[in-house]
């Protein structure tokens, strides 16, 4: 037992001590707050920008065949409607540059939904400004007639629900009840994109830099692949705890400074609700998935001699836990599908499932037991084929270990 | 009578469907500098292996101390392996004190052992550096240390003085002779026989698995009527019979 002890700490402690560990947290989070905002302010700019072009636009042409265009609307755009005759005359201005732009609303407008725009540049952002223009020339003429700015801005804007859910005859707290186990996906994800690949490194290197003979000796595989689990496990228990001081201190700050954080759907954070099966599963569905696909590249690692071998095996975990996000709206939108039901119970596929089905409630209890119990088999069968292929690959330093070895009977 | 350290009887070993070692026999004293020779390939570490418990064998016992060892009983073992390396990340007196803690040594003993040792061997000030800083030969002295570590009663070195200038190569031998003296059996894995006459009481030579000559160094000369260990190894390997030479 002291073994293990100094096992998970030699572990824990070679990971976390790495200046590239804190780099990689601190810098994750910067460089996605940084693009965030770059593409806020980028976005904002560039919206004003298209603003400015588009009101300093008068010397522009537009023709309407369709007849869906307001006059007022163009005049008070400081604009004419032009004859439809003047089509060809006009269209040799703006490729001569008497004219700054051609727009032609066609007779099948409503049918064709398709404008024409003639420009006398290859200015991008002069055509973002025309289009914009041709738009709200279009938009604004429709929605004209329906009188008041607000039913106007109800029109194009649309309004948001404000959605009561009953469960078992019981108002539930809706899309805040997803909060909490929907966090679990993302906290899956955050221990797999990190953690789950210190198992693979720390194997590799264990056996490229050839200390492994010398643990050996004194250590059991089980012990030093139980100690090597543990003590990751304890690296992503600390960046979770990381990320959520940093989330914290982002939500202090905010609220400090008078920033509301506007979520969709009604979400908010002080209504976030915490129910014991959904977080019950989660958490369950987590710790087994993230032991699981641990087994996995424990096993890509001592069964190969490199870990860039070792890497090149460990992309075929990426993509299977990756690979739900190409159903997601069929497995929330149509839980009884079939291929929901495979893709629910695949090993490399099953933590993410579960944990996205879990979250949004469409998995009956039945069916997260038989999930969870099936997902731990395979926990356990990936933990027996890494220790395997630990106790039989670690000291194999010029060959990697053949399948058929690895389940041969010994 | 003087009880044997290790007593490897009838000893075979498969791996892979292929038949690494094929009955083989000898004890090693305490006190005593056991050369245990042959070509690459000839089964040397798949033995040395199968006696730290890391290899299963497929016949016969491999005795330490009257019993098998495991990992949990390898304490009174100190092995620095042919293929060895250590933790290039760490730094170095960490490494010595963990590994003293997997033979199960308290961490201050482990450490005041490391300190001292690196203070022999003139690497105190490398100390707290990252292994990965350290020349081939430095990193080689620091294994020896973590081998050594513990005062074991068996001491396994497979080819040590590989890859050393032969001033480490010096002090390397006269760490293995002061162990000796203080009664720790070794068994001496090596390419170089100039070190097995110098240093080795009892040697064997194995072929294809086989023990091909065992006894005292003067015993094997004499049974070979050759002059030196080399000549009874380059004869052995030059022999086409397959028959055991027990001196």
């Amino acid at each position: 037992m002291h073994k293990l002890r100094h096992i998970i700490r030699h572990e824990y402690l070679t990971i976390i001590l790495q200046p590239s560990f804190w780099i990689v947290m601190i810098a994750i989070p910067l460089l996605m707050a940084a693009v965030i905002g770059l593409t806020v302010i980028g976005n904002q700019s560039s919206s004003q920008h298209v603003a400015e072009v588009v009101k300093s636009l008068h010397n522009v042409a537009i023709i309407d065949n369709s007849g869906l265009i307001n006059h007022h609307v163009v005049t008070a755009s400081k604009l004419q409607l032009a004859p439809t005759d003047q089509f060809a005359s006009l269209r040799d201005q703006v490729r001569t540059g008497k004219l700054e732009a051609l727009i032609v609303y066609p007779k099948d407008l409503a049918t064709g939904r398709q404008y024409q725009i003639y420009l006398t540049s290859t200015d991008f952002t002069k055509l973002s400004g025309v289009t914009t223009l041709a738009d709200n020339l279009l938009k604004t003429s429709l929605f004209l007639p329906l009188g008041s700015p607000q039913i106007i801005a109800l029109a194009q804007t649309g309004a948001t629900g404000d959605i009561t859910m009953f469960k078992n005859g019981v108002v539930t707290g809706g899309f805040n009840d997803y909060i909490a186990p929907g966090l679990l996906i993302v906290l899956f994800y955050i221990i797999f994109a990190f953690s789950v690949s210190y198992m693979l490194t720390s194997v590799s290197e264990e056996k490229e830099n050839r200390s492994m003979e010398m643990v050996l000796t004194y250590v059991k595989p089980r012990s030093l692949i139980v100690g090597k689990l543990l003590a990751v496990s304890l690296v992503s228990l600390t960046q979770v705890l990381f990320f959520a001081l940093l989330a914290v201190i982002g939500y202090l700050v905010m609220v400090k400074t008078g920033n509301n954080i506007a979520l969709p759907f009604g979400l908010a954070i002080d209504k976030i609700s915490f129910h014991f099966w959904p977080m019950f599963f989660g958490i369950s569905y987590l710790i087994i998935g993230f032991l699981m696909f641990a087994g996995f590249m424990t096993t890509a690692a001592a069964a190969t001699t490199s870990a860039k071998e070792a890497n090149n095996y460990s992309s075929v975990f990426f993509i299977g836990a990756f690979i739900p996000f190409y159903f997601i709206t069929t497995i929330v939108t149509d839980p009884g599908n079939s291929i929901v039901h495979f893709l629910t119970f695949f090993p490399l596929t099953s933590p993410v499932i579960t944990l996205i089905r879990n979250a949004v409630g469409n998995m009956s209890l039945a069916e997260s037991w038989l999930a969870l119990g099936t997902m731990g088999i395979f926990m356990l069968v990936s933990i027996w084929v890494a220790v395997r292929a630990f106790r039989l690959g670690a000291l194999e330093y010029s060959q990697a270990i053949k399948l058929s070895t690895l389940f041969k009977r010994s | 009578m003087k009880k044997p350290i290790v007593s490897i009887k009838d000893f075979s070993l498969t791996l892979g469907g292929k038949l690494i070692i094929k009955n083989l026999s000898f004890d090693v004293f305490p006190g005593e500098v056991f050369a245990f020779l042959g070509s690459n390939g000839s089964g040397k570490t798949s033995t040395v292996r199968t006696l730290l418990g890391i290899y299963e064998p497929s016949g016969g016992e491999l005795l330490v101390n009257g019993k098998s060892l495991t990992p949990d009983t390898a304490a009174i073992v100190g092995y620095l392996p042919e293929e060895r390396g250590l933790y290039t990340r760490a730094k170095v007196l960490d490494t010595m004190i963990y590994f003293g803690e997997l033979k199960g040594m308290e961490h201050e003993t482990a450490r005041q052992f490391s300190l001292a040792y690196l203070e022999r061997v003139e690497l105190a000030d490398k100390a707290n550096l990252k292994i990965k800083k350290l020349s081939g030969g430095q990193q080689q002295k620091i294994q020896l240390g973590v081998a050594i570590m513990g005062d074991p009663k068996l001491l396994v070195l497979d080819e040590p003085t590989k890859g050393l200038d032969p001033m480490n190569r010096k002090l390397l031998l006269d760490i293995v002779d002061e162990l000796k003296q203080q009664g720790t059996a070794v068994i001496y894995i090596t390419h170089l026989m100039e070190e097995v006459e110098r240093l080795a009481d009892q040697l064997l030579i194995l072929k294809d698995g086989e023990a091909r000559a065992y006894g005292s160094v003067a015993e094997v000369k004499k049974q070979f009527q050759s002059k030196s260990i080399e000549d009874v190894f380059v004869s052995i390997y030059n022999e086409k019979s397959s028959e055991v030479t027990h001196a």
